[in-house]
């Protein structure tokens, strides 16, 4: 399986998507630097500690929580089309790699990339964050982006599946992941209307919320207020979220090798 | 231990209503070259997708060395190379990177392999350029390339002159040759241009329509395409009977009880039609055909397609 994983990395040589995935990781947070030191936001804070609290909410919730799902969505559409696009499935099925190894490896591959790319706002705004304001908790803030880079990717599986099933073109996977993420997005905005129930089903914004609980219970957060009932454990999500990838790797490999079939 | 590399029995692709191969019983020998001759369409691709496992039969079996691939395709493909129809590789990519992949994935142990297999091809190894910056006939030889690289026993090559230029072609075939005489490989190869197949191979399998009008060997087909004497009488055995009594001849095949051929042409047709007629025997046709290789084949598969 090592192997399959670094020949996935080695076919993504001179991919210039590879890089925008990088440089998409700083989007955030550097607007949002000059932002947070505009008179009218820095005085709203009481202490350089609030805004660096504010910040680092900003940039995981715009950086990962919404831009992600779109990062990996789209890299799975590079990976997952790949095979297709330049009829190396049959090299590979030939030596003998089967589908699920495949399926695995990529999937792999996107969860490397979901977690560089959390690591790396956290780490972006704990650099700019210096800057501006008082960084503290800087262990837990990096723990903290692993664990999102983990769970967004896995909650962003599902969109693979469909990224996958309709396995149109890159334009209309790009559409898809725009969708899911505008989709979270307006959920999440809506969580004291929405039922538990869809909020809990909904993996990026059952992942806000964890991460939402998870900052408050670290201090890196004021508090959630009214939504409290809806705050899963880092256990739920953990069962959840792996629920939710596994029935998507599951789907996905079924349809890999009905289509392999064909 | 089986007596075929590959032997294939009642193989059957179905596609909705349409039959793409039917009953298909091929029979490749060690060491040697088969030829799987067909026009474009014939079911070539779809025969050879199967000995790979890269087609589910819908009925039959393909045996590999004598097991069934279906239970046992960890242990055969990676003795076998293959390249089926449009070479398949990452356009990113150099040739090299290109086989440092597929290298790594066979866990290819020999740390020359990438570059011998390029030098056998002639494509230059740890070259800039990228695949997708390539001609047909370079993809053509790296695909070829590809499938050497592991030092299979058995290739499988569908179609491995497409796009290459003449003399492309005939280094491609001189280096097929080779490796069946010098290193003894079994090579299974498609074509729908006859010529090549029978410069290369040594038994020849005739496909059309998914199914396999005949196999033999190269040296049987000429001599069925080669000139004769063909009668048409009323009893073929009391005019072979005649034909070994009277002129102490056995160079003829019977097809059929009132159809037969005399491969020996310095006997008068006259004498023998004479001597038939005499004892008793109608001849309703007696001609000399003179029918070449290209036109056996196109008589057995009903028409033109074949180059």
């Amino acid at each position: 399986m090592l192997r399959l994983i670094c020949c996935e990395f080695a076919k993504l040589k001179r991919k210039k998507f590879i890089w925008l995935v990088g440089l998409s990781a700083f989007l955030f947070p550097v607007p949002l630097t000059a932002l947070m030191t505009m008179p009218q936001t820095a005085g709203q804070y009481d202490s350089k500690i609030d805004i660096f609290n504010d910040y680092f909410q900003f940039v995981m919730g715009y950086g990962v929580e919404l831009l992600l799902p779109c990062v990996i969505g789209v890299m799975a559409a590079i990976l997952f089309f790949m095979e297709r696009d330049n009829d190396t499935f049959k090299n590979l099925r030939t030596i003998p790699i089967t589908s699920t190894q495949m399926i695995f490896a990529k999937i792999i591959v996107l969860f490397f990339f979901g977690i560089i790319f959390s690591l790396a706002s956290a780490l972006i705004s704990i650099l700019c964050g210096g800057m501006i304001a008082e960084v503290n908790s800087i262990a837990y803030r990096l723990f903290f982006a692993l664990e999102m880079g983990i769970f967004i990717t896995a909650g962003t599986l599902p969109l693979v599946v469909l990224v996958v099933f309709f396995s149109k073109n890159y334009v209309f996977s790009v559409l898809l992941c725009v969708f899911y993420s505008v989709l979270s997005l307006t959920a999440e905005s809506s969580f004291g209307a929405l039922p538990k129930v869809i909020c809990w089903l909904m993996p990026i914004p059952f992942t806000t919320l964890w991460s939402a609980g998870n900052l408050t219970a670290h201090g890196a957060m004021d508090g959630v207020g009214m939504l409290e009932y809806l705050i899963p454990t880092t256990f739920e999500t953990i069962i959840i979220l792996a629920v939710v990838a596994l029935l998507s790797v599951i789907l996905v490999d079924y349809m890999y090798k009905k289509r392999g079939d064909e | 231990m089986s007596k075929y590399v590959i032997e294939t029995r009642n193989l059957t692709k179905q596609y909705g209503a349409q039959k793409s191969v039917a009953r298909l019983n091929i029979h490749v020998q060690k060491g040697r070259i088969y030829g799987l001759l067909g026009r474009n369409g014939a079911g070539k691709t779809t025969t050879m997708k199967m000995l790979l496992g890269l087609t589910q039969p819908t009925s039959g079996e393909v045996a590999i060395w004598g097991k069934p691939l279906a239970a046992n395709e960890k242990k055969l493909l990676p003795r076998i190379g293959s390249l089926i129809e449009s070479p398949g590789f990452y356009p990113n990519l150099t040739a090299t990177e290109n086989l440092r992949i597929f290298a790594t994935l066979r866990g290819v142990p020999n740390r020359n392999a990438i570059k011998n297999a390029l030098d056998l091809v002639g494509l230059p190894y740890k070259d800039r350029k990228l695949f997708s910056q390539y001609s047909l006939g370079m993809k053509q030889r790296l695909a070829i390339a590809l499938a050497i690289m592991h030092d299979p026993e058995l290739l499988i090559l569908d179609e491995p002159i497409n796009g290459l230029d003449p003399i492309g072609i005939a280094e491609v075939r001189s280096f097929i040759r080779n490796l069946c005489n010098e290193r003894g490989k079994t090579i299974l190869i498609s074509s729908h241009i006859l010529s090549e197949i029978a410069l290369l191979a040594d038994d020849i399998g005739i496909i059309d329509h998914g199914t396999l009008l005949e196999e033999e060997s190269l040296e049987e087909l000429e001599t069925k395409s080669s000139k004769h004497i063909r009668f048409t009488v009323s009893d073929t055995a009391q005019a072979a009977r005649i034909l070994e009594r009277s002129f102490h001849e056995n160079q003829f095949t019977i097809q059929d009880d009132h159809n037969m051929r005399l491969h020996n042409l310095n006997i008068s047709i006259g004498k023998i039609v004479t001597a038939f007629v005499e004892n008793g025997l109608e001849v309703s046709q007696a001609a000399t055909s003179e029918e070449s290789l290209e036109d056996y084949f196109k008589r057995v598969t009903g028409g033109e397609g074949i180059a």
